[in-house]
């Protein structure tokens, strides 16, 4: 059933987005870097974090990067603004990386090592109160500067989340795609054009396995708002059985969703029916 | 005209330079041009401020993606806050309101700043790692740390770890891995470590989901487990597999049974006729002693007359007339019978029965009146048996007439019991609530584990991880972890569900533990698993 208060289905607008780099891991369209991430969310696709939070990696409550994507939101990604599959590091790795590694390592070291012993001055003179004369507070530092050592263990070291070192140019990017062709799961076309239906109608979808249906549907952004329907595809030539009504009807009445039943018909439209469990009149 | 202009970004100090090309194309995208290390270009962005627009432009773009920190920031990173923001309520319905905007945003924001944050740690806290492509390890080279007491195995001396135990240590903070002398990042991991032939995704996700609940998760190895077999020999059994096996033993060879019980009832036949038969001449003998009726059908002729059995010619005698000598009354003195009777020449004197006399006992016995009454029906039954003896012609047909007066007197009429279909049990023969009813049950009951052994496993379907209860976690011990508290079976929403053949299959190479299907859902798993279950019976054996 139309909801007319919502703006029909638009072309996807070609908007200002950079083109979103893939990585392909076990079939899986993964996305690493944040900007991408970002890029992807103010497209409207939610996806799914898989990794673990870097702030407090033993809880399951909120997760990190990578992004896991739909099928269908990966299609949708290739459609529209654009997306590629980033290319694995090939020969980059050798003699020159080390040595810049190393270079980076032993910087790093010197620069934190200037910083810690600011830090630790700085500390001193909080510590120093005034009772103590200039040059008392001058010998402190003084004998400070002398003995202080920063140790290589104690340099602060970076575990990257995603890979550094990326390049491309999106002109290649056709090149890139015939390279390296997605090998992701297809999607059944029926799912993608719900999906596309419901994403030009403004809405945000995620994965509804464990409510038993294809989509979750949000009116907003789902960090803001709770889902409002169940989004079930159905073929619209074949027949269900009222069992399966009424076990779909029940799961979403249980959770205080409405279940929508989704049937793409042959010119690309949509149509819904929504099941809501109500008393008798 | 290319425009450019600074955007402010997140608490990050990063700088992202945001360009717009109109010259390229319609679609507006932007190019990306960068180097290796981010801290190297960083400070040629730096030296090169001051240089032309092109050059910035360059250096801006690369930043843009650039995830790598400077050491001041890295430096900084050690007075990081630890706790997470709390969510607060969701809104129902988007309305264009300005402060649903503002949250919305809030939110965002602080969902960026938590998943852009980096991993920082100190070198000394960090195991070194070192992976090893052939092998498919990652070989330390520090020495391990706390996780070491119920992650990795030794071997050679040398300390390994399991590609998703490393993966998972790297997400924590505990380990970098190295690869060719250069530090991995955690994509590299994800790329190197998993693939469809090793460990998937999907079975890093669950890995990963239960470690960070706590639990101990070790991947499962069929050859270590004993067989079914194995398990029989070495353990003792339990009641209820003795149980089953003598259940077993009644009712699964129906013949062996049947013949047993119609041993047993021939067994018991034979002690009822034979002990029947007792009865039948000490029945027969009553009537001769008892007070002169006279019985007329005397054909065995034992006791009174044994002469008479020699005569060979067939007997035209008139039975009916001749009277039995009546012993018990008169003075004790028989008379001699009737010449005609005896066999030629024979004569006999008066027979003196006086000493006979004396053995009888003639002494009317006052009997109750329920013994008055059996004597009655006793005497009832014996003139029916009388009538049905006189209506056999031969030996045979009495032998079957005894033998279904046995028959009859054990409770097994002949209509029942001669037939194909007899009753299902004998009310005579003692039986348990338990055993009558497995004999009318129409549905069997089944365990899981019949008739498991023999299927082989099947390729989608396996046991992937012993997971091990979290609370014992301080005296784990790697070399005996000990019994599981569940196995993990990893699988997918989008495939099928496991039919029973599969299930008895995990259920037999399980052995006593219970297997757990871990369902993936894109970033969802939720846990599914089967318990094998008995109807209750309201009988006791």
């Amino acid at each position: 059933m139309e909801d007319l208060s919502v703006p029909r289905r638009e072309e996807l607008q070609p908007d200002s987005s950079p083109v979103v780099g893939i990585s392909v891991c076990d079939s899986a369209p993964l996305i690493w870097r944040v900007q991408d991430l970002k890029v992807v969310r103010s497209g409207g696709l939610v996806g799914a974090l898989l990794g673990s939070l870097p702030r407090t990696p033993r809880q399951n409550g909120r997760l990190g990067r990578p992004l896991l994507l739909l099928p269908e939101e990966e299609r949708l990604l290739r459609e529209g603004p654009g997306a590629a599959v980033l290319p694995r590091p090939g020969g980059e790795r050798g003699a020159e990386l080390k040595r810049r590694f190393e270079e980076e390592q032993t910087s790093s070291q010197e620069e934190q090592s200037v910083l810690a012993l600011q830090d630790r001055k700085a500390a001193l003179l909080r510590a120093m109160t005034s009772s103590l004369t200039e040059e008392a507070q001058q010998d402190r530092l003084g004998a400070l500067d002398q003995n202080f050592v920063f140790p290589r263990s104690a340099l602060a070291v970076q575990l990257s989340t995603a890979r550094a070192g990326l390049h491309y140019c999106p002109e290649a990017r056709s090149f890139l795609e015939a390279e390296q062709p997605i090998k992701t799961q297809p999607s059944p076309s029926s799912r993608f054009q719900v999906f596309r239906d419901l994403r030009g109608r403004g809405f945000f979808l995620t994965s509804a396995g464990k409510f038993g249906g294809d989509f979750l549907v949000y009116p907003g952004d789902p960090l803001r708002f709770h889902a409002h329907f169940i989004a079930v595809c159905v073929e619209s030539d074949r027949p269900v059985g009222v069992l399966d009504l009424l076990a779909v009807a029940r799961l979403g009445s249980n959770v205080k969703k409405t279940v929508l039943l989704c049937s793409p018909v042959a010119d690309g439209d949509v149509r819904y029916t929504s099941l809501q469990w109500s008393g008798m009149v | 005209m290319d425009s450019a202009f600074w955007v402010p970004c997140m608490p990050i100090k990063l700088f992202i330079y945001y360009l717009k090309c109109s010259n390229t194309s319609e679609h507006k995208e932007l190019f990306i041009f960068h180097g290796c290390m981010g801290a190297m270009t960083r400070r040629r962005s730096a030296a090169a401020a001051g240089s032309n627009m092109a050059d910035l432009n360059k250096a801006a773009r690369e930043d843009f993606y650039n995830e790598v920190l400077s050491p001041s920031e890295l430096f900084a990173a050690r007075s990081r806050s630890r706790k997470i923001p709390v969510r607060g309520q969701k809104d129902f319905f988007p309305d264009d309101s300005d402060e649903q905007r503002q949250r919305l945003q809030q939110s965002l924001d602080e969902h960026w700043s938590l998943i852009s944050e980096e991993r920082v740690e100190r070198l000394g806290n960090l195991v070194k790692g070192v992976w090893m492509p052939r092998r498919r390890l990652v070989e330390l080279q520090s020495p391990a740390g706390k996780f070491w007491q119920t992650m990795g195995f030794s071997a050679d001396g040398r300390q390994y770890l399991l590609p998703e135990e490393a993966l998972y240590l790297m997400e924590c903070g505990s380990v970098q891995i190295f690869h060719e002398d250069l530090p991995i990042s955690i994509q590299d991991g994800y790329e190197m470590f998993l693939s469809a032939d090793a460990v998937t995704l999907q079975q890093f996700q669950v890995f990963g989901h239960l470690k960070r609940l706590g639990y101990v998760v070790h991947r499962f190895d069929p050859s270590a487990e004993p067989s079914p077999y194995a398990r029989q020999l070495n353990l003792p059994l339990s009641r209820g597999r003795a149980g089953r096996a003598l259940k077993r033993r009644r009712s699964s060879s129906p013949t062996q049974t049947c013949s047993s019980e119609h041993a047993q009832e021939e067994d018991m036949e034979e002690e009822q006729v034979s002990s029947e038969r007792q009865p039948a001449p000490a029945e027969e003998n009553d009537p001769g002693t008892s007070a002169g009726e006279g019985r007329s059908w005397w054909t065995s002729e034992q006791h009174v007359d044994p002469k008479q059995t020699h005569s060979s010619a067939p007997s035209r005698w008139d039975f009916s007339g001749i009277a039995f000598p009546d012993l018990g009354s008169g003075e004790g003195l028989v008379a001699p019978p009737d010449p005609a009777l005896l066999p030629g020449g024979l004569s006999v004197g008066v027979c003196d029965v006086a000493s006979w006399r004396q053995k009888v006992n003639l002494r009317r016995v006052r009997e109750s009146a329920r013994e008055q009454r059996r004597e009655e029906l006793q005497s009832r039954r014996m003139q029916e048996w009388s009538r049905e003896v006189q209506r056999c012609r031969n030996w045979v047909e009495y032998q079957e007439l005894l033998e279904r007066r046995g028959a009859e007197h054990q409770g097994r009429p002949a209509h029942l019991w001669s037939g194909e279909v007899t009753p299902l049990h004998d009310p005579a023969q003692p039986v348990t609530t338990a055993e009558l009813l497995e004999k009318i049950r129409v549905i069997k009951p089944s365990h899981l584990l019949d008739g498991a052994s023999r299927l082989s496993g099947s390729d989608p379907w396996r046991i992937s991880f012993n997971v091990y209860q979290p609370d014992s976690a301080a005296d784990f011990k790697k070399s005996k972890p000990g019994r599981p508290y569940a196995r993990m079976c990893v699988c997918s929403f989008h495939g099928p569900v496991p039919d029973l053949r599969v299930i008895k299959q995990l259920a037999s190479q399980s052995g006593d533990v219970p297997v757990v299907f871990a369902v993936v859902d894109y970033g969802d798993i939720s846990f599914y698993t089967f318990k094998d279950f008995q109807l209750p019976q309201d009988v006791h054996p």
